[in-house]
């Protein structure tokens, strides 16, 4: 288990934080964003969709159970009360209806 | 009349751009979904509330911190969570788990289930993990796709319309809403996980509790921030409905009383002074704790459709699959097509199921809805998420402090 905090490669606009405030904010206003930065971006966002990931991933390699329909509570909420999938009950409680955003008015 | 995408009641311009601080650099743009933000570069953005998604990708992107959400629940729930008549219950998605824990000094990834249980425990909270409402989800979503399919190798007049998509993510089910209505009979019926919790933790789970359903006040944990306007449609008070037609005479109640994203959990946590890192264990308190390996992969790109697979595969054959992990589904490609052949012991027949998994939807579904609309498409199952990765990387997860909003983390 990784226990320190992870340290993704550093993302700025390629200059340190610090010069970036002390160029002031008159140049911020006026700045595009450089050339790569959104590349820079998709690849650390990726290394957290990455790390995130891989801790569900040992979350159902861990699991006694790792199939929903071997959920013993789930299968007592259709005993007790919920009755069947599909069934009545879960017509009116589990499931829902869309609507056609097109028609709306206000 | 003017025309509108909202029901009424809905969240509107739940995700807005701070005219103070934006600078015009159009990152937002890019990450953006609809193409819902406006503006030149250089100028002041804007977001068009009627294509927005509210999937908040724009917010956790923005490097100058500018874009913020309208509507926070914080301050009820922590009024709730200090009212004695009222059990404050709190569900827990899966993506939330191994995000958190990075606001209190944790490793991005880390595990922290129990953690998270302790710190919501000690905080007044009752347990009900999304997970077991995402196996829900699975038993709900796989039989209707399993009668479908039967439906349509039989050819039944009023089989229904394949393939079917999952409707677990409010981004999407928007998105389809707004722009492709013609294909809302794809869409699965099943709710969303989330909502499935709140309709199960006041009515079945008021016995569960002992509670008048109308003194529990249910609160998801969501990685999402388009969970929040979900939880806002006015056809979500199922639980009501039905506890009224069981003779109950009250005033009416949200299933989802209210959102919190993991952010929002965190700053709540803080605010009372909880270290989630230096909180022990715990369990859960009841059966709404009790999940497994398929329910909290949701929170992953293709992990719905792994779940519906494992549990489809038992239905079909009787057999359970022989290996759980189905890597086809898993990974960052944009699309992920699989083809798996059952035999089917109903049908006495092997069936050829094609399935096909989207995320970062933005840039990766409207061929295949093409495809559906011309009657070309191979698929009958396919699983969209909004946000690139799925949930784990939502627009409710913790920031990066040295990437977005470093403007405010000097
Ligand atoms: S990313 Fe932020 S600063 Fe840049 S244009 Fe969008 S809102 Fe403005
Ligand atoms: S919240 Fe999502 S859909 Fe709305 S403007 Fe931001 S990125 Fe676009
Ligand atoms: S993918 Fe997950 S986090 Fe993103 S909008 Fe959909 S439900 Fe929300």
């Amino acid at each position: 288990m990784n226990n320190k905090k992870h340290v993704f490669a550093e993302d700025s606009f390629f200059i340190s934080r610090r010069k970036f405030m002390a160029i002031g904010a008159a140049f911020i206003a006026v700045m595009a964003i450089p050339v790569g930065w959104f590349a820079s971006k998709v690849a650390k966002r990726n290394d957290y969709i990455k790390a995130r990931s891989a801790g569900l991933y040992k979350d159902d390699a861990i699991a006694k159970l790792r199939v929903s329909h071997a959920n013993p509570a789930v299968e007592k909420y259709y005993k007790e009360f919920g009755g069947q999938p599909l069934g009545h009950m879960s017509h009116d409680l589990l499931h829902t209806h869309f609507v056609d955003r097109t028609k709306l008015n206000s | 009349m003017t025309v509108t995408t909202y029901q009424p009641g809905e969240i509107q311009g739940l995700i807005e751009i701070q005219a103070s601080k934006c600078k015009g650099c159009d990152a937002c743009q890019k990450f953006c979904p609809t193409n819902a933000i406006e503006g030149a570069s250089g100028a002041v953005h804007s977001i068009n509330k009627e294509k927005c998604l509210s999937c908040g990708q724009c917010l956790i992107n923005c490097p100058f911190g500018a874009i913020i959400e309208t509507h926070s629940a914080l301050e009820t729930v922590i009024a709730k969570l200090a009212d004695k008549d009222v059990k404050v219950v709190g569900i827990i998605a899966p993506a939330v788990r191994v995000a958190i824990g990075e606001e209190f000094g944790l490793g991005t990834g880390e595990l922290v289930t129990g953690k998270l249980y302790g710190a919501m425990n000690k905080a007044g909270f009752k347990i009900f993990d999304c997970n077991f409402a995402a196996d829900l989800t699975i038993m709900e979503e796989g039989s209707e796709f399993i009668h479908r399919l039967h439906a349509n190798v039989k050819g039944e007049a009023d089989a229904g319309a394949l393939p079917q998509f999952t409707s677990c993510c409010p981004g999407w089910v928007r998105y389809l809403e707004t722009n492709y209505p013609s294909l809302l009979p794809n869409l699965s019926t099943a709710k969303s996980p989330q909502q499935m919790a709140g309709t199960v933790a006041k009515t079945y789970g008021a016995k569960v509790y002992a509670m008048q359903p109308e003194n529990i006040f249910t609160v998801a944990v969501m990685p999402c921030t388009s969970k929040k306007v979900e939880a806002s449609r006015p056809e979500f008070n199922s639980a009501w409905k039905y506890n009224q037609e069981q003779g109950a005479n009250v005033a009416e109640y949200r299933d989802v009383d209210a959102v919190l994203t993991t952010r929002e959990m965190a700053q709540l946590l803080k605010l009372l002074e909880i270290d989630l890192a230096k909180t022990p264990e715990y369990e859960g308190d009841s059966l709404f704790s009790e999940y497994t390996g398929a329910g909290t992969i949701f929170g992953a790109t293709g992990g719905v459709m792994e779940a519906a697979l494992r549990t489809a595969h038992k239905v079909l054959t009787g057999d359970e699959m022989a290996k759980l992990e189905f890597e086809p589904v898993r990974g960052l490609a944009g699309v992920k097509a699989a083809s798996v052949t059952l035999f089917d012991q109903s049908l006495s027949q092997d069936v050829t199921v094609n399935v096909a998994v989207v995320h970062d939807m933005g840039n990766n579904v409207e061929p295949i809805l093409r495809d559906i609309m011309a009657g070309i498409s191979p698929y009958h199952f396919i699983e969209v998420m909004n946000c690139a990765g799925g949930c784990v990387n939502g627009g409710g997860q913790p920031i990066d402090g040295n990437g977005s909003s470093w403007i405010g983390n000097i």
